[in-house]
Parts: C-alpha cells; sequence; structure tokens
C-alpha cells in the first residue's frame, strides 16, 4: 500500500526537493532549520554531524539538512552533495574577521560538479545585530560576483526575529518549480 | 652448400622485410584513420560550436529587468512557461538565463537595480558583449535617477564598444512615457554614447510585446561588432 502511495505521490508532485544548509559554525544554521520548520527560535547547540527535517512550504516538501559547520566536520560536507537541489549557504553578518574563511568555504563548494545545477541562497543571517555588513558588502566579500553561470539570492534575514526567511523560501519554492 | 646458401638468402631477407612491410601498412591504415578522425570530430566541433555573448541587464530596481529576462526566454525558447509577474522578488544577487538563437547563445545576466546593489555593476563589463538598459516608463518621478545611473554606466570605459538597447518598459500601463517622451531625456548624454550602436524602444515585458524585435536587433548587433568584443565559444569553458 505505501508503495503505490508512494508511486502515486511520485507521479503527482515529483520527489521531495533536497536542501543543504551550510555555513561556517556559528552562523545560525541549526536556528533557521527549526525556524523553518516549527516557526520558533529553538536552543541549539553546536552541530556535531547533521540535523535533518522536512519542511513544508507552500503544498512543496523539503527535506532539509542541516551540517555541522565547525572546521573539522566542514570536509564531511561533501558527502552530501549529490542529488541535491539547493543550496542554502548562511553567513554571519556581524562576524567581519570569518567572513574570507566563509567565502573560501564557498568557492571550494561550488567548484564541485555535483552541485552544478544546484540553486544558491545566501542569507546574510543576524541582520539583527549592530553592525551587521549589508549586501552588497557580503556579495562582495564572499566573492560572488565572480558567479557567472548560476542564479543566486541574497537575503538579509534574523533568524532570531524570523525576517527574511519567509523571501528566501519563497524565492527558492519558485525557482525550483521553475527550474523543472 | 653454395646452392644452399643462395637459396636461404632471399628467403632470410624475406623473413627480414615481412614484418617491418606489414608495420608500414598497418601503420598507415592507423595513421589514416587517425586524420579521419581528427577531420569528423574538427567537422562535427564546428557544426555544434556556437558563439556565445553574454548580455548584461541593467535599471533601477522594480524597472522589470527580472521580468523582462523571463519574458525573452518565452519569447525564444520553446516551453519556457512564465513566472507569475506577481510573485518575481526583487532580485539581490544574480540571474542567469540563456537563449538559443540559431547559431548564437546568448547568456543573460540580470542584476539587482537597488541603489547600494548598482555599485557591482560594473564587475561584469568586461565580460559582457552588449547591455540592455531598462527603465520604468510608468515611473515619472524616478526617471532622473534612471538617467543618472544610465550616465554612470555609459561613462565606463570599458563598455564603450558595447551595442546599448534602452527599453522604455511597461508600456501596458495607461498614461505610461512613450518612447518619444523617453528618448529626448536620454538623448541627453547622446556624446557619452558616441558612435556605439544603441536603440531605444518600447516594451512590455508583461505581455511581452517587442521584446522579441529587441533581441533580434541585438543579435544583429553583435554579430557586427565580433571585431572589438569577440564571443565566448563553449570549447574555451
Amino acid at each position: 500500500m505505501g508503495g503505490i502511495m508512494s508511486f502515486l505521490k511520485n507521479l503527482m508532485g515529483g520527489r521531495e526537493m533536497r536542501i543543504l544548509i551550510l555555513g561556517l559554525d556559528g552562523a545560525g544554521k541549526t536556528t533557521i532549520l527549526y525556524r523553518l520548520q516549527v516557526g520558533e527560535v529553538v536552543t541549539t547547540i553546536p552541530t556535531i554531524g547533521f540535523n535533518v527535517e522536512q519542511v513544508t512550504y507552500k503544498n512543496l516538501t523539503f527535506q532539509v539538512w542541516d551540517l555541522g559547520g565547525q572546521t573539522s566536520i566542514r570536509p564531511y560536507w561533501r558527502c552530501y552533495y549529490a542529488n541535491t537541489d539547493a543550496i542554502i549557504y548562511v553567513v554571519d553578518s556581524a562576524d567581519r574577521e570569518r567572513l574570507s574563511i566563509s567565502k573560501t568555504e564557498l568557492v571550494t563548494m561550488l567548484q564541485e560538479d555535483e552541485l552544478r545545477n544546484a540553486i544558491l541562497v545566501v542569507l546574510a543571517n543576524k541582520q539583527d545585530m549592530e553592525g551587521a555588513m549589508s549586501v552588497s558588502e557580503i556579495h562582495t566579500a564572499l566573492g560572488l560576483d565572480n558567479l557567472r553561470t548560476r542564479t543566486f539570492q541574497i537575503f538579509k534575514t534574523s533568524a532570531l526575529k524570523g525576517e527574511g526567511l519567509d523571501q528566501a523560501m519563497q524565492f527558492l519554492s519558485d525557482a525550483l518549480t521553475n527550474r523543472k | 652448400m653454395r646452392q644452399c646458401i643462395v637459396r636461404y638468402q632471399p628467403c632470410i631477407q624475406r623473413t627480414q622485410k615481412e614484418p617491418r612491410f606489414k608495420n608500414l601498412i598497418s601503420s598507415s591504415r592507423l595513421f589514416h584513420g587517425f586524420k579521419m578522425y581528427t577531420l569528423m570530430s574538427g567537422f562535427y566541433r564546428y557544426l555544434t560550436q556556437k558563439d556565445e555573448f553574454c548580455v548584461v541587464i541593467l535599471g533601477l530596481d522594480n524597472a522589470g529587468k527580472t521580468t523582462y529576462l523571463d519574458a525573452a526566454k518565452a519569447s525564444k525558447v520553446k516551453g519556457h512557461k512564465r513566472a507569475e509577474s506577481s510573485r518575481v522578488t526583487s532580485t539581490v544577487g544574480l540571474n542567469v538565463g540563456s537563449i538559443d538563437m540559431n547559431g548564437v547563445l546568448l547568456q543573460f545576466w540580470d542584476l539587482g537595480g537597488q541603489t547600494e546593489l548598482q555599485m557591482l555593476w560594473d564587475k561584469y563589463y568586461a565580460e559582457c558583449h552588449a547591455v540592455i538598459y531598462v527603465i520604468d516608463s510608468h515611473d515619472r518621478e524616478r526617471i532622473e535617477e534612471s538617467k543618472e545611473a544610465f550616465d554612470k554606466m555609459i561613462r565606463n570605459e570599458i563598455l564603450a564598444e558595447a551595442p546599448l538597447l534602452v527599453l522604455a518598459n511597461k508600456q501596458d500601463l495607461p498614461d505610461c512615457m512613450g518612447v518619444r517622451e523617453v528618448k529626448p531625456i536620454f538623448n541627453q548624454s547622446a556624446h557619452l554614447i558616441g558612435s556605439r550602436d544603441c536603440m531605444v524602444m518600447p516594451v512590455s515585458a508583461l505581455t511581452g510585446e517587442g521584446i522579441a524585435e529587441g533581441i533580434n536587433w541585438l543579435v544583429d548587433c553583435l554579430k557586427r561588432n565580433v571585431d572589438s568584443r569577440p564571443p565566448r565559444n563553449n570549447e574555451n569553458r
């Protein structure tokens, strides 16, 4: 019975989209994931390993993976790249010092062949903090102006206040449905 | 004894010669085959190779750049489904779209137009082959602002030879400015435009009116302009 149901589901809406949330440690990836899923701010601890949740947004189901961002476990991101439809890259807008590290990680990630067709959404998170960088600053600091063949979009977000996430999800769902 | 030597001598010679000869035949066959292969593959590449031109779409925010790109794809790409115009979010980043027009590949870069993002435009100038500048013809209050951004853009020397297509968008709205009204405003910068190909066209990205004509004009200009801005080939990528 389950087989028939999933067959019908495949026929109707296709497979559920796979999204990765990546970024340096402390950028707010886990907070964003649970903000998307339950709509609340949960207390988080640094992720060692991953969190995976099913997120529904306007009739679309996404399988969202939040991977740990600490230096020692970043090399394992690549194990999750296969069949990824979109990447949400989270940046701590108040952390100017580590932005160059964030850039390096982003650039190496985007060179992966498995992510060639993945849509990129950059979240300039922690906009509620004072001295947060503007979108254009982050755009240049991440070297996004070197991208030529990939559609990407930057959003100002505050996971704590829940700002900007809705627009980001709307863009993502539109981009993913139009891509097919 | 002597006979024996005579009889054996050629025999030895032949056995020495024969394999050499055989080698020669097989290697020349190989050689011809290889030549044929390079010829055929070169021909195939010649047939499939496409000139690629990059076009950057600029203009103030809410001028309709993203909708224009969508309309352009709808007019030239078969089976392209148009996005709902109400759901187009303001671009902060880059929208990429490519259109294949009989042998020419157009790659569009649609950039964000907010004041803060305008300083990122020049990052794309060196690699683009043409510029499309979109104006909101309905927004009379911001036409001067649009003109200023336009002037700043065309002052850039990197773009000196690039064809320029200026689009008076939103012609579907009542009491919008027509080309007659828009053109004089932007003609004030004629000295900056100089000798590059330039065209002002009325379009409606929403209804798709005038989109195809603009792109056809652009492709003609790009082909004419190959000497100063040679296309990228998809091999080189």
